[in-house]
């Protein structure tokens, strides 16, 4: 059985001026799968994500959404279409509050009741955030904030959901937080395409995962496999 | 409280109102894309001769059509209404212009500087060209403001009318756009694209669209400012609107740059600051203006409003 994929990479290239930064990279998320895309520093994991949000360019392949081109769609039509992306840095707004910010992940958004109930269902998520809605996000700290990020992009409602390196710069009591709730959301159906460089902590909740290196896909298979892989461990798990 | 100091007071809070306005247009447009827009002095000269020329105002004998007016006199409210639209369509022009072009090949920002400074200078000479270089005042006064007296008596301090309609109509385009700002849904997407573009457009917010707005409203600020002008002081030439543009930019650093409250404030301390020279020394007046700006940045360098310049580490 063939279906057709949530999103599909076919060969996608892009390039920052001259320099090439994805050289042809083939990926599949399907509906309802958790997907980590490994790689170094530099390897293009991030450039991945902008450009399936539309917010580079690609200079050659295809991104394909539901069978359908994204080649036309701007930026800000991509969370319409059921993409939402926790970006790379977080991006929150610092200067508003922390309800602010979960509000306007749902700006597209009409159903007032819909919205409050999500706003609840991430207060109870996040349960530290619910203490500090009124506080200014850029007054909370580096964990709350990252729960800020991946709640407004649950806020939009995506079907599927990118999350740039939520764990960077997080203590590991934290960064096991952040992957018990991905963990826990991908068990109520949440379609996810996780970008990491702990690729430990990404395979253990994965279903299936890449690795990227220099533009390129060096490898790919189930998270269990990619466990085990010698090459693997001998680069990313520092075994 | 003394009648002249009453009077004192209003006359300053009326041209307080306008510098607001100016001030305000400057704010939106910083606020969004972190620049300032120099032909902002010249969308309030066109606000103003867009007023005089939609209340049935003729050519003077240096303009390009001579005696020329258009075929309509329509009362002050309109012609006012709809010659801020004018500027404010104007100003969307300008962006197109002197920002657009700029922002789509990532030019340093502080470019457009110079872009907008070329759009003004084009604008104000364009209205050189067709209306002359000549004052205007507006049609006959009491065609500008029928059935109201020339002046009003507020607690024993003698008031011109002109003065009294000058700051409600600023007070008034100053509070709903302020609340407007604070409680739309849009005011909250400009907010967003203000503090992080690109975050906004992963919220799906159309930025484009959202800068376009803050141009399309700063210019129309401009214009009702030029046509408050003109009714209460006269068109004094296409230039007319340069010195108000400056005295804006002046008001902006004062509040503080990107607050709206600050460019309120700003605008109401420099109104009043200048309402206390006697109009027997009102040459005084720029200079006592700029004298106020440059207290208040030695002790507070951001403004009265401002937010602290501290970078993120």
């Amino acid at each position: 059985m063939n279906t057709i994929a949530l999103l599909e990479l076919d060969q996608l290239q892009v390039h920052y001026g001259s320099v090439q930064a994805l050289a042809g990279v083939s990926l599949r998320v399907n509906r309802g799968e958790f997907v980590c895309l490994l790689g170094s520093n530099g390897a293009g994991k991030s450039t991945t994500l902008r450009a399936i949000s539309r917010l580079v360019p690609a200079t050659g392949g295809e991104i394909r959404w539901r069978g359908g081109d994204l080649a036309k769609v701007p930026a800000h039509r991509t969370l319409r279409l059921g993409i939402g992306h926790c970006p790379e840095g977080r991006r929150l707004l610092n200067r508003q509050t922390v309800a602010f910010n979960l509000e306007l992940g749902a700006y597209l958004r009409r159903d007032r009741l819909g919205i409050s109930s999500d706003l609840d269902r991430c207060y109870a998520l996040f349960p530290r955030l619910a203490e500090r809605r009124r506080q200014q996000a850029g007054s909370l700290s580096g964990g709350e904030q990252q729960m800020v990020a991946i709640a407004r992009a649950l806020m939009g409602r995506p079907e599927l959901l990118m999350l740039d390196e939520p764990s960077l710069g997080l203590a590991p009591k934290l960064v096991a937080e952040v992957m018990g709730v991905l963990e826990a959301l991908h068990k109520q159906g949440q379609t996810i395409l996780l970008v990491e460089q702990n690729a430990q902590a990404a395979l253990e909740i994965a279903d299936r995962g890449y690795v990227l290196e220099a533009g390129r896909l060096q490898l790919e298979g189930s998270a269990k496999d990619l466990l085990g892989d010698e090459q693997l461990r001998a680069a990313y798990l520092g075994q | 409280m003394s009648a002249a100091l009453l009077q004192i007071l209003l006359n300053g809070a009326a041209s307080g109102g306008v510098y607001a306005l100016v001030a305000l247009g400057y704010t939106l447009i910083f606020s969004v894309l972190g620049v300032i827009n120099f032909a902002q002095g010249a969308l309030f000269s066109l606000g103003g001769y867009l007023t005089f020329l939609l209340m049935g105002g003729r050519i003077g004998v240096n303009g390009a059509l001579p005696g020329w007016h258009l075929p309509v006199a329509l009362p002050f409210w309109m012609a006012l209404l709809l010659a801020a639209i004018g500027a404010g369509v104007v100003a969307l022009l300008v962006e197109r212009v002197a920002f657009a072009p700029l922002r789509r090949r990532g030019a340093d920002p502080l470019l457009s500087l110079i872009t907008s400074l070329g759009a003004g200078v084009v604008l104000v000479n364009l209205l050189q060209i067709l209306m002359g270089a000549e004052g205007y005042a507006f049609p006959a006064g009491a065609a500008a403001l029928e059935g109201l007296p020339e002046a009003l008596l507020i607690g024993g301090a003698r008031i011109r009318t002109v003065q009294v309609v000058l700051l409600l109509i600023s007070a008034g385009a100053v509070a709903a756009l302020t609340v407007w700002l604070e409680r739309s849904r849009t005011g909250q997407a400009m907010r967003a694209v203000a503090e992080d573009p690109t975050a906004a457009r992963l919220m799906g917010i159309h930025s484009g669209a959202i800068v376009r707005l803050a141009f399309l409203l700063s210019g129309m600020l401009a214009g009702l400012g030029g046509g408050l002008i003109g009714l209460s002081v006269s068109l004094a030439g296409p230039y007319f609107g340069i010195s108000f543009g400056l005295k804006g930019l002046a008001v902006l650093v004062l509040g503080g740059l990107g607050s709206v409250p600050g460019a309120i404030a700003g605008g109401l301390l420099m109104g009043l600051a200048e309402a206390l020279i006697p109009s027997a020394a009102s040459g005084w007046r720029d200079a006592l203006a700029f004298a106020v700006l440059f207290a208040v940045l030695v002790l507070r360098p951001s403004g009265l409003l401002g937010r602290r310049l501290q970078e993120k580490v």
